[in-house]
């Protein structure tokens, strides 16, 4: 099966002023990416605050370019293509964001922020909009009387259907979700992780979800990829990272999750210390500085990502030797 | 000790004594709409050594029960009926001189969010020492010398050149064991944390969790846990009090309310956790909202989202019973 959208080597460095003399740096968000996303799956990518996944969004959605490296649509450059294609894709990749309080326009009614995607690829006349935006609510729940309202009039779980709603508005084919439960309570975060699933099938959708949250990851992905410092550090199939991983950073994330399940409990594997800046990257493997199975040639050579397993890839020169006893 | 009753009836019986104890907290907020009451009925204890772990969602009225406590609740509310018995003395009968000496001192509250709670424009030594030189009277290089000390303690790395750092210099999680450090610095007997690891990453999160739990069996401080991961409670509580609409509707010892949750919120609760559902199922959800807490409201506030509650649940409000050691509910349709 060929890729929808697929990512080589997908570099992104921000320059940042810092220290006395104000010099400037280049901080290194995104260190080489290869993602794949395939029609009709949900690929989770997850990694703490800072790893880079939101700026991989970013770049996937087109709202900021690369520095070096290649994003592809449809097996096309997205560099290359004119004006004209560049606003379907556009209109075809959709995102939806963490925090419903700012993103969503606070001096407009719900009826403009659901239909202005509508607008402004110039889908239908004014009063066709009008049905569209309705029927686009009910869709995600809300009722066609919201359409007057204004965002501070709803709660957060209400606020996130809105943000889905206008994601949907024109029939993207793929949605990039970044963090999209993370603000909200336990029992709300339930019903928009459905709400997410329904539209995904009903609409056969192909979902980027961003998350820091495993469990969530769990539930809705297919495949999952694990950042750490701005590059995958493990990728496959759900069950075979979630259970099995081969990378002992998402061995530490994964015990790292509190679990209301006393046998998940048992083996702890803690990440030393704290994250790296990624202003000054450990040499070697990003993660060595953390890593309790370090060796002499992890601060020394950079693993690279490769498949250990069918389908199912790492970057770490001991997974072998560490994880052979499954 | 003893086996000997004391005094009249009214003698609690001769068991480990709570450290804290709120009995019949209300606490209400009068808005120009009418009065909002935050927190209603509340009680709770917490024994020295022990973690009591209070859960709910965002305005369930858990973190208005910590600022009763600390006697910080924000204008217009106020603490309008109760008992907060902290080793048997009242705070809330106390003096706001009295209650001074007691907060931070010997009850030291760690909120969420370090970047909002430390003051931007001091040095995070001198933050930590403020506490050390109000109430322990320590001079200036006596309270730096115990910065130090307690900085190592929860694990800052180089605490004596981290003294001069400003609070933007520190990484989430290094700014949230200076927050630890400054409750911890004069020996408080009890800690309330509200939240203390939701802004943080896992694995750090896992490392803070691992801090508190040291420092409380080392020490016996009780530890008030507010939080909505229902992991972290599962891991690190012995008690667990579930609170919804300013009421607690469940305790009980946390294996056993993990084992045998009663309150159909508590079940709910649990049901919702993508940890639980196999993949890609549908979760459990409640429908509908938390009812408005005006003064007008009567009968229990979860009936609407209710999956077994009935007419009965509208008339009449819900007194709390045991249905098994230990283990309280409030809800009519439970054992």
């Amino acid at each position: 099966m060929t890729a929808l959208l697929e990512t080589r080597n997908l570099v992104k460095q921000f320059p940042v002023r810092g220290g006395l003399l104000g010099e400037k740096r280049l901080l290194t968000a995104v260190a080489g990416v290869d993602l794949e996303l395939y029609p009709g799956e949900t690929l989770g990518l997850a990694g703490e605050s800072g790893c880079g996944k939101s700026t991989v969004a970013r770049l996937l959605t087109g709202l900021t370019p690369p520095t070096t490296g290649s994003i592809r649509y449809e097996g096309r450059e997205l560099s290359s293509l004119d004006r004209k294609e560049m606003a379907q894709y556009r209109k075809d990749v959709q995102m939806i964001f963490q925090d419903p309080f700012s993103s969503l326009n606070p001096r407009m009614r719900v009826a403009d922020i659901v239909g202005e995607p509508l607008a402004i690829h110039r889908i239908g006349t004014p009063s066709q909009r009008r049905d569209m935006v309705a029927a686009l609510l009910q869709r995600v729940g809300l009722s066609p009387d919201h359409l007057g309202r204004f965002p501070h009039e709803f709660s957060g779980g209400q606020r996130q259907r809105i943000g889905i709603a206008r994601a949907l508005a024109v029939s993207p084919r793929v949605i990039i979700a970044d963090e999209p439960v993370s603000a909200l309570d336990l029992s709300i975060q339930a019903q928009i992780i459905n709400l997410l699933q329904d539209v995904k099938k009903d609409l056969g959708l192909s979902f980027l979800f961003i998350t820091h949250d495993l469990s969530v990851l769990r539930h809705l992905s297919d495949r999952v990829a694990i950042m750490y410092l701005g590059r995958i550090v493990e990728s496959g199939k759900r069950d075979d990272v979630l259970t099995a991983p081969l990378h002992p950073y998402t061995e530490a994330l994964l015990s790292a999750i509190p679990s209301i399940d006393p046998k998940k409990r048992e083996r702890r594997v803690m990440a030393r210390g704290e994250l790296p800046s990624p202003l000054s990257p450990p040499s070697g493997c990003p993660f060595h500085t953390r890593c309790p199975y370090a060796q002499e040639r992890c601060s020394k050579e950079r693993p690279e990502l490769l498949e250990k397993e069918p389908g199912h890839r790492a970057a770490c020169h001991f997974s072998e030797r560490i994880y052979r006893r499954r | 000790m003893p086996e000997r009753r004391t005094g009249a009836g009214r003698q609690k019986e001769p068991t480990l004594s709570p450290l804290l104890e709120i009995k019949g907290l209300y606490t209400e907020f009068r808005l120009k709409t009418g009065v909002l009451k935050a927190v209603r009925g509340v009680d709770l204890s917490v024994e020295p050594g022990e973690t009591l772990a209070l859960v709910g969602e965002s305005g369930c009225g858990k973190s208005i029960t910590a600022a009763s406590v600390m006697r910080l609740v924000p204008p217009p509310g106020r603490v309008v009926a109760g008992s907060v018995l902290f080793k048997g003395k009242d705070l809330l009968s106390l003096t706001e001189e009295e209650m001074r000496q007691i907060r931070g001192n010997r009850i030291a509250m760690v909120f969420q969010d370090p970047m909002t709670s430390l003051n931007p424009v001091f040095t995070i030594g001198y933050q930590v020492a403020e506490g050390l030189r109000v109430h322990r009277d320590l001079d200036r290089a006596a309270a730096e010398r115990a910065a130090i000390e307690i900085l190592a303690q929860v694990g800052i790395p180089a605490p004596g050149e981290r003294l001069k750092d400003y609070p933007h210099q520190l990484s989430g999680g290094m700014r949230q064991r200076v927050m630890i450090a400054m409750a911890l610095a004069c020996g408080p007997e009890l800690v309330i944390a509200d939240e203390p690891t939701t802004a943080l990453d896992v694995t750090i999160q896992a490392q803070i969790l691992e801090l508190l739990d040291r420092l409380k069996s080392e020490n016996g401080m009780g530890l008030i846990l507010i939080t909505h991961n229902l992991g972290i409670v599962a891991e690190r509580a012995h008690r667990t009090a579930i609170m919804y609409a300013g009421e607690i509707v469940e305790s009980a010892p946390t294996e056993e309310l993990f084992a045998n949750p009663l309150h159909p919120y508590t079940r709910g609760l649990l049901a919702s956790l993508p940890e639980l559902g196999k993949p890609g199922e549908k979760l459990a959800t409640f429908a509908g909202g938390v009812p408005l807490l005006t003064s007008e409201f009567a009968g229990c506030p979860f009936r609407e989202r209710c999956p077994v509650g009935d007419e009965s649940c509208a008339h009449q409000d819900v007194e709390m019973h045991e249905a098994g050691p230990g283990h309280l509910v409030r809800c009519l349709k439970s054992p």
